[in-house]
């Protein structure tokens, strides 16, 4: 413990001078915009430094580049976008757009901007702006997810200007998940980045060499703006001074001066920093719970349950009848015949103890998962799916109907008398997972059946399951939450993380083409009722069928330093998703 | 001579402590399934994290005591006062077979009713770290002598050839030890690990491994060799040989090589920790033995985690204590042994 401390002292006798900007800088304060939008908060008082960690390093500041979370998320600090997903209530709230309407058609939207509202370095924002994103993304020379993202059926969405504030989004067909796809859209400054359009270098713009020699350049509308980042250190973001929101009583948001994000070198390092007080908010896994706990009356901080995670954990059987390409089928014959089996996959689940699993390994902070989405999901999560509970002798009734035979060695059989044994194949990086995968093969073990375990690096794991296919079961994790939309490459039959058997010409089992025509209907009507009746649909057939065996999901935590106020966290998504109403009465850490 | 070598042990104290505890470590290793109440697999997921147990002694008898789980979400037990459950010496339990031959079902001792016993705590699945410290050993530990047997056989084939015949033979293997010597160790034995992982089953890495460490290591002991058979040559117990007529095979194998097996017998012995601590090494990062097998490196790899430490979960890194001791016995005999076998250069004071 005395080493402990002696170790954190160090650490904040060395750090606290360079992290904090120099004080007694002023913030300018300029005129409030006239489409000012007005915070229900408490009022609170400005001032203060929110420090928090992450693993890893932004690899841009470019949204149209950025493909990881680490980057989207810093992206998400200072680039706005038309509207706002609420993660609380997973409704759409205005953002940069104070309002909208849909037409009868269910494929015109018309957006009206906020009017007055200004870039960081006080240029107007205008529908010129969001136009000339949407050009962007839409333009063959820059190749980016966002192109992806906002088309159905590969055809692009049509973009108007009606007037200064006004824009007008067309869909080529009913497009269900609309709002959420431009709510997640960064809206670009004209003003700043056409040129680089213009000669074709638009991917090399704002990248984190710019970020580290010219941060205001990376013009903001979103709470902050880029001050300062010095790779490996910290990332440093001020508050932007035209920001469009403030309090009940005037006052501009964001209330914070600065938000100061460490970048460690890994989950464990990030962990202890916030455990010995030196952020102000982490997120947890449920293992570290208990022993984090203990710190917090020392460095005044609580820990927050968020619920179940959003996370899904599951095991699942190649299903694919294919051969490679000297001709030797992925999957042998007679396995491949168990694997089909509807009956041998729920034997398989019900013998599964997710309950001793959330004991022990989890220390009792999950609960058993039935379905492709976790009650973290409140929006879409159907709790009618079937339900395997720990079952031993329902295990060897489902397998005895399936043909498979216990024999006198402890050894279970299946018709032709071949001896059931498989391997299963999971990541090695991921501890918590390892252990259920020993656990996994202990309670196939009781049914008779051999599990061999085979430990492989994500990258030569990712491989075999969509490249190589030559594997017999697998242990991953898949992380849910959000539209249905987002899963379709794993629901339908065509996708790509349709891990059973991906990229079907046709689908294989009339199952399968049930769920593709659910998939396909939810993404073509705008009506809540009716997407939640097909997804709630899609949940209780892959429950039935289980080509996933879902294992247990993980309760999410997060802590949070005690001076904070105004704090919401949502149970998806970011730690804390208000961060620019933020306030503390006490402005020394 | 080797009486000799163990008349001379039985005078220095830390020899004979050292190979005493090893013979004994080994033999544990070689009884592990009769030692350990139960399997290396068994898992109980309602006692995960499980404080070694202790034993009391109570009516006469020598009794486990029981514990319950008092905070399911920091894994805390706490001791169930006046209940414990005597000990059961020399009864069934789980069969196994004992040399990997002899089928048996006799365990030293067990607990009625399934009662947890571990002496040495439980680990994040409920399994009895005492028992995989047991069978680990058996992994950890024949590692090294399989292991130091190849390297002296490479050592001594290679080395004694090069040193005898000389010319291009002595330049070729010269110069490939200097490649295996210039090449960093750890980085050559994860490539070799990685290129070969895919041809091998999980449950061959041992092998695997053996192999990989030993292709390593026997560059030293041939060069020691070659220097050894070189100074050996000009002697003149050589020189009457082959004027008595002897062939240069019969030199080599009868008079020549002879001589270096003194050298021999320290340098296997003071080079065995190397292998334990390459395994170890190996398995700590992933790459060696993979479960559900044990091996002393990947329990301890698996200790390395915050919650380990913060919460105290002490024995889980037992291991690491194991490889302590086990390497210092080693290094111990091995000085033992070179003042034994070589008394010039035995150390002053001694």
């Amino acid at each position: 413990m005395h080493f402990r401390t002696l170790l954190l002292l160090a650490l904040v006798a060395v750090t606290p001078q360079a992290c904090a900007p120099k004080a007694k800088e002023v913030r300018p304060n300029h005129p409030l915009p006239r489409g000012l939008d007005t915070s229900r908060a408490e009022p609170g008082r400005r001032g203060g430094v929110f420090i928090d960690s992450t693993p890893g390093e932004p690899s841009t500041f470019n949204p149209l580049v950025s493909e990881d979370a680490t980057s989207s998320g810093f992206i998400g600090l200072f680039l706005d976008s038309l509207v706002h997903n609420n993660p609380v209530t997973q409704e759409v709230e205005p953002g940069l757009a104070s309002r909208w309407q849909i037409a009868p058609d269910n494929k015109t939207f018309t957006f009206h901007l906020r009017p007055g509202v200004l870039w960081s370095d006080g240029h107007p924002f205008t529908a010129d702006d969001v136009v000339f994103t949407f050009q962007a993304i839409y333009d063959p020379r820059f190749p980016n997810r966002a192109a992806f993202d906002l088309s159905v059926d590969g055809k692009k969405f049509t973009i108007e200007k009606i007037d200064e504030l006004t824009v007008r989004l067309t869909t080529p067909e009913i497009y269900a998940p609309f709002l959420e796809t431009v709510g997640g859209v960064g809206l670009l400054p004209k003003h700043e980045l056409e040129p680089a359009f213009r000669d074709g270098s638009l991917l090399k713009a704002w990248n984190v060499s710019l970020a580290q020699k010219e941060p205001r350049r990376l013009l903001a509308t979103g709470a902050f703006r880029l001050r300062s980042y010095q790779p490996a250190e910290r990332i440093v973001f001020e508050a932007n001074p035209h920001y469009w929101r403030a309090d009940a009583q005037g006052v501009r948001l964001p209330y914070v001066d600065y938000l100061v994000t460490k970048l460690v070198k890994d989950a464990n390092a990030s962990t202890l920093a916030f455990a010995t007080g030196q952020t102000d908010a982490e997120g947890l896994s449920p293992d570290n719970v208990a022993w984090i706990d203990r710190y917090a009356s020392r460095y005044g901080f609580s820990v927050f349950n968020r619920g179940p995670s959003p996370n899904t954990g599951f095991i699942w059987f190649n299903q694919n009848p294919g051969r490679d390409t000297s001709g030797k089928p992925f999957v042998a014959p007679h396995k491949l015949t168990w694997f089909t089996d509807r009956r041998f996959r729920q034997a398989i689940s019900h013998g599964i103890d997710r309950e001793g699993l959330v004991r022990g390994v989890l220390f009792g902070r999950g609960q058993p998962l039935w379905g492709p989405e976790t009650p973290a999901n409140k929006k879409w999560y159907n709790p009618n799916v079937t339900q395997y509970p720990y079952n031993p002798a329902r295990s060897k009734e489902l397998l005895a109907q399936a043909g498979f035979q216990l024999g006198p060695d402890r050894k279970l059989r299946d018709r032709l008398g071949n001896v059931v044994e498989f391997t299963l194949n999971t990541n090695q990086e991921n501890q918590l997972r390892a252990n259920m995968a020993t656990a996994f093969k202990e309670n196939m073990r009781d049914l008779g059946i051999t599990v061999n375990l085979s430990f492989l690096d994500f990258g030569t794991l990712v491989g075999k399951i969509q490249d190589s296919y030559d594997y017999e079961a697998g242990m991953l994790g898949l992380t849910g939450g959000g539209d249905p939309a987002g899963g379709i490459s794993v629901f339908s039959s065509k996708g790509r993380l349709h891990q059973w058997y991906p990229n079907q010409k046709t689908p294989a089992t009339p199952w399968e083409a049930r769920i593709d025509q659910l998939m396909s209907d939810q993404l073509h009507t705008l009506d809540y009722p009716t997407r939640k009746k097909y997804f709630d649909e899609v949940q209780k057939i892959m429950s039935d069928e289980t080509p996933y065996i879902y294992l247990v999901t993980a309760n999410a935590y997060v802590g949070l330093k005690d001076r904070w106020k105004n704090i919401r966290i949502p149970p998806l998504g970011s730690l804390i998703w208000n961060l620019d109403e933020l306030w503390t009465p006490l402005l020394t850490p | 001579m080797v009486a000799d070598i163990f008349r001379s042990l039985l005078r220095r104290p830390a020899g004979l402590i050292s190979a005493a505890l090893l013979g004994l470590l080994y033999a544990m290793a070689l009884f592990a399934p009769f030692l350990s109440p139960t399997t290396p697999s068994a898992q109980n997921l309602d006692r995960t994290y499980h404080p070694p147990t202790a034993l009391v002694w109570q009516d006469g008898h020598l009794c486990v005591q029981l514990y319950q789980l008092v905070d399911p979400s920091t894994a805390a037990y706490q001791p169930l006062p006046d209940r414990s459950v005597p000990l059961r010496w020399f009864s069934e339990g789980p069969s196994y077979k004992l040399f990997g031959l002899i089928p048996a079902n006799r365990h030293l001792f067990t607990v009625p009713d399934s009662h947890p016993i571990y002496l040495l705590g439980s680990d994040a699945t409920g399994r009895d770290v005492y028992t995989r410290l047991l069978y680990g050993a058996g992994i950890s530990l024949s590692i090294g002598l399989i292991g130091v047997f190849l390297t002296s056989l490479l050592g001594l084939t290679i080395g004694g050839l090069a040193g005898y015949l000389g010319g291009w033979p002595d330049s070729l293997a010269m110069r490939l030890t200097e490649f295996l010597m210039a090449v960093p160790g750890l980085y050559l034995l994860l490539a070799l690990r990685a290129a070969l992982s895919s041809r091998f089953p999980s449950d061959a890495t041992f092998l695997l491994i053996v192999v990989i460490l030993s292709a390593l290591g026997w560059a030293g002991t041939a060069r020691v060799v070659r220097g050894l058979v070189l100074s050996l040559r000009e002697r003149p117990f050589i020189l009457a040989a082959s004027i008595i007529g002897q062939r240069p095979w019969t030199i080599l194998f009868r008079h020549l090589l002879p001589n270096t097996f003194s050298y021999l017998i320290v340098a296997a012995t003071l080079s065995v920790p190397g292998y334990i601590l390459g395994e170890a090494a190996l398995s700590f990062l992933g790459l060696g033995i993979q479960e559900p097998a044990s091996s002393w490196g990947l329990m301890l790899g698996q200790a390395q985690d915050i919650k380990i430490f913060m919460l105290n979960f002490w024995w889980l890194l037992t291991p690491g204590a194991a490889i302590i001791l086990t390497v210092i016995a080693f290094n111990l005999l091995g000085d033992a042994l070179r003042d034994a076998v070589d008394p010039r250069f035995r150390l002053p004071g001694k």
